[in-house]
């Protein structure tokens, strides 16, 4: 709220970090973070800080802030609430522009942490410090090789990860590592005392890494601002808001200590806004993923072609139920596809090549099919062999893997790798595919 | 007509016809309506704008008026108006002994059409925000309601009218006509402009507005204004 988002470089990409609070105790976060910090890659000089010790880590330990050599550009401070005003008062004159502030008991914890985390913001502000948290969960660029966070991810992807709850952001992390697609970024903005979802926005819309923000927020910090910083934004933002019942808002409120406000009127100004909301955890992961790894189709109409009947029909339910048009297949391409496929084949909307179906198959029935339907939705039911090699990413395709065991695991592995995104379960893909139609950002021209 | 001064009643409601008054200088149509402060004076106001009429409780303390016999509806007489009349203030004087009684509001009865709700609320959050929704039992049970922030576009109005589930009442299901679109979006435009200018303004609620094949009339209007200090 200092200025423009673009000095929260020194907590994004800084050249050297320092841990205050550092443990040698490895139950404790203050050895958790330093280490992840050491592990992640990251390139700069680390300072672990803490009077206690010597070393931490083969790294060699400095009695307080004021003993660095230089001065950091970001600190990671994990010492006791009380102590973190002072703390920062010490990293300002010291130099350091950017703090990562893990510890608790803040505004979260009542009137007196409400008083410590004032105290906490004059004193950036007076150094015109940038800070996360207090009581977050920290940063992680896979870019830079910073995680100052935990637990130790490092995938690089292209969705940015924003959220009020640390364990969603790890989750949504940790999801894109295992499916091999990464995060361009990751914040846990804890109480948003200083950087908060307007700032963060404003932040990954101008990183080329990222393509989509996911943001898990129980209320905004600023309405006026956040919406503002929506608006300007080019790239798709994901919204996962609880709320909607009076009990969510109330736990809301108490979780965060704001005035949550209602529902429907978040519901509205996300419409107004062109925010795309998600209901689940595993939307926002969906919904990102898709409108990162995917461009907009051009229209509604989808083909959907697949191994499983059963599977056809739910996309086909899912998909007309989010408004998407699963049209018929025009009589020519049908007529052509009938003398040339089994007869036992479903020649229609949802294609059902049956449990026989092979990758040749495939390619056969969307090639078949170029430039009739704005998406072909293609389930693959089966341990299909060979199943990545029919998936082209310069055509608009979505990916649906399931029933496949070992193939599916090695299949989808390799179209992951390709930058293409698989999803799960006919009712995930197509909800994904109804949002890209939505939020999606438009074809690019091929360079 | 002289603009409401708003300020005079910070922090209260207006009485009825001070709320039919400001909407109808922002320009949405009012049901024709008149004051009347004695039984006879109510039966001279209903001859001269016809049967059937409704009679209302006008009362600074009183905002539910149902809850205090404060509506009377659909009285086809001079006669029953009369009747009606006494009804009013004798439920108010029970709801509310002593309370200082403005008068009634003589309404005539608006004809059927499709009865939509339209408000609007300030948010903690986001400020001033526009609501519509479909009267009746689509707001009380189903919460079938689109909100808007202050100001819209005339995009944004169509989008919060297609959004509610009952849209299709409004499009003309089950072989009723359609209804007036364009003057739903007018009137929500006009509410947003509303809210801009006369920022005193907390929560107004327009219920019922009824919409016809052409136009809408609003019935019923509650505002609420703030207690001032806190903008300019």
């Amino acid at each position: 709220m200092i200025a423009d988002s673009s000095d929260l470089s020194t907590i994004f990409t800084p050249k050297s970090v320092a841990v205050i609070g550092a443990s040698s105790s490895p139950e404790k976060l203050g050895f958790q973070i330093l280490k992840n910090v050491r592990d992640a890659g990251f390139k700069g000089p680390i300072y672990p800080v803490n009077p206690k010790a010597t070393t931490i880590l083969d790294l060699r330990c400095y009695p307080s802030i004021g003993a660095v050599e230089g001065s950091p550009d970001l600190a990671v401070i994990i010492v006791p609430a009380h102590a973190v005003p002072a703390t920062l008062a010490e990293c300002g004159m010291k130099g350091v522009r950017g703090a990562i502030v893990i510890s608790g008991g803040f505004a979260e914890s009542g009137p007196e942490g409400e008083a410590l985390q004032r105290q906490a913001l004059d004193v950036a502000r007076t150094h015109k410090m940038r800070m996360i948290g207090p009581n977050c969960q920290g940063v992680n660029n896979p870019y830079h090789g910073l995680c100052a966070s935990w637990p130790l991810l490092t995938m690089q992807g292209a969705i940015a990860v924003v959220s009020q709850s640390g364990t969603v952001a790890a989750a949504l992390m940790d999801w894109a590592a295992q499916e091999g697609i990464g995060v361009s970024g990751l914040v846990s903005m804890g109480n948003r005392a200083d950087v908060d979802e307007a700032d963060l926005v404003e932040h990954f819309d101008g990183d080329p890494q990222t393509r989509a923000i996911a943001l898990y927020i129980e209320g905004v910090k600023n309405g006026p601002r956040f919406l503002a910083a929506a608006r300007r934004a080019r790239k798709p933002i994901v919204v996962l808001k609880p709320g909607r019942t009076e009990k969510g808002r109330q736990a809301a409120e108490s979780h965060t200590k704001s005035l949550a406000g209602r529902d429907e009127v978040y519901q509205g100004a996300f419409r107004q806004f062109g925010i795309c909301r998600a209901e689940t955890l595993h939307e926002l992961y969906d919904f990102s993923k898709a409108l990162a790894y995917l461009q907009r189709p051009p229209g509604r109409r989808v083909l959907i072609v697949t191994s499983s009947g059963g599977c056809g029909v739910l996309a086909a339910d899912v998909a007309a139920g989010e408004g998407l048009d699963v049209a018929p297949l025009p009589e020519a391409i049908a007529s052509q596809l009938r003398a040339s496929l089994p007869r036992h084949f479903v020649v229609n909307n949802p294609l059902d090549l049956t449990g026989d179906a092979t990758a040749q198959m495939y390619k056969e029935v969307i090639a078949a099919a170029k430039g009739m339907f704005d998406t072909v939705a293609v389930i693959f039911g089966d341990p299909i062999v060979g199943a990545s090699e029919v998936i082209d990413r310069n055509r608009p395709e979505l990916v649906i893997f399931l029933g496949g065991a070992e193939v599916e695991r090695e299949e989808g592995r390799l179209l992951h790798s390709r930058g293409v995104p698989v999803f799960p379960t006919p009712e995930r893909g197509m909800r994904a595919l109804a949002q890209l139609v939505r939020f999606g950002r438009p074809v690019e021209r091929v360079r | 007509m002289i603009p409401i001064d708003l300020a005079r009643h910070a922090g209260q409601h207006l009485l009825e016809p001070e709320a039919l008054a400001l909407v109808k200088e922002a320009g949405l149509t009012v049901i024709e309506h008149r004051t009347a402060t004695s039984a006879e004076e109510a039966m001279a106001v209903a001859d001269q704008l016809g049967y059937p009429v409704a009679l209302k409780l006008v009362c600074r303390e009183i905002v539910h008026k149902s809850d205090a016999d404060g509506v009377q509806l659909d009285l086809r007489d001079a006669a029953a108006v009369g009747v009606a009349y006494r009804r009013v203030m004798e439920g108010a004087a029970r709801h509310r002994p002593g309370t200082r009684i403005d008068g009634v509001l003589v309404c005539r009865m608006a004809r059927p059409g499709v009865e939509v709700i339209l408000g609007l609320t300030r948010d903690p959050q986001f400020g001033p925000a526009l609501m519509f929704g479909l009267g009746g039992i689509f707001v009380e049970l189903y919460r079938d309601i689109a909100f808007r922030l202050v100001p819209i576009s005339e995009h944004d109005a169509m989008e919060m009218i297609r959004e509610i589930k009952g849209f299709p009442v409004l499009m003309g299901a089950r072989g009723r006509p359609a209804r007036d679109l364009d003057a739903l979006v007018r009137s929500l435009l006009i509410l947003s402009a509303l809210a801009e200018s006369r920022q005193q303004i907390d929560a107004l609620d327009l219920n019922p507005v009824i919409l016809y094949e052409q136009g809408c009339v609003v019935v019923d209007a509650k505002v609420f204004l703030t207690s001032g200090e806190d903008r300019a």
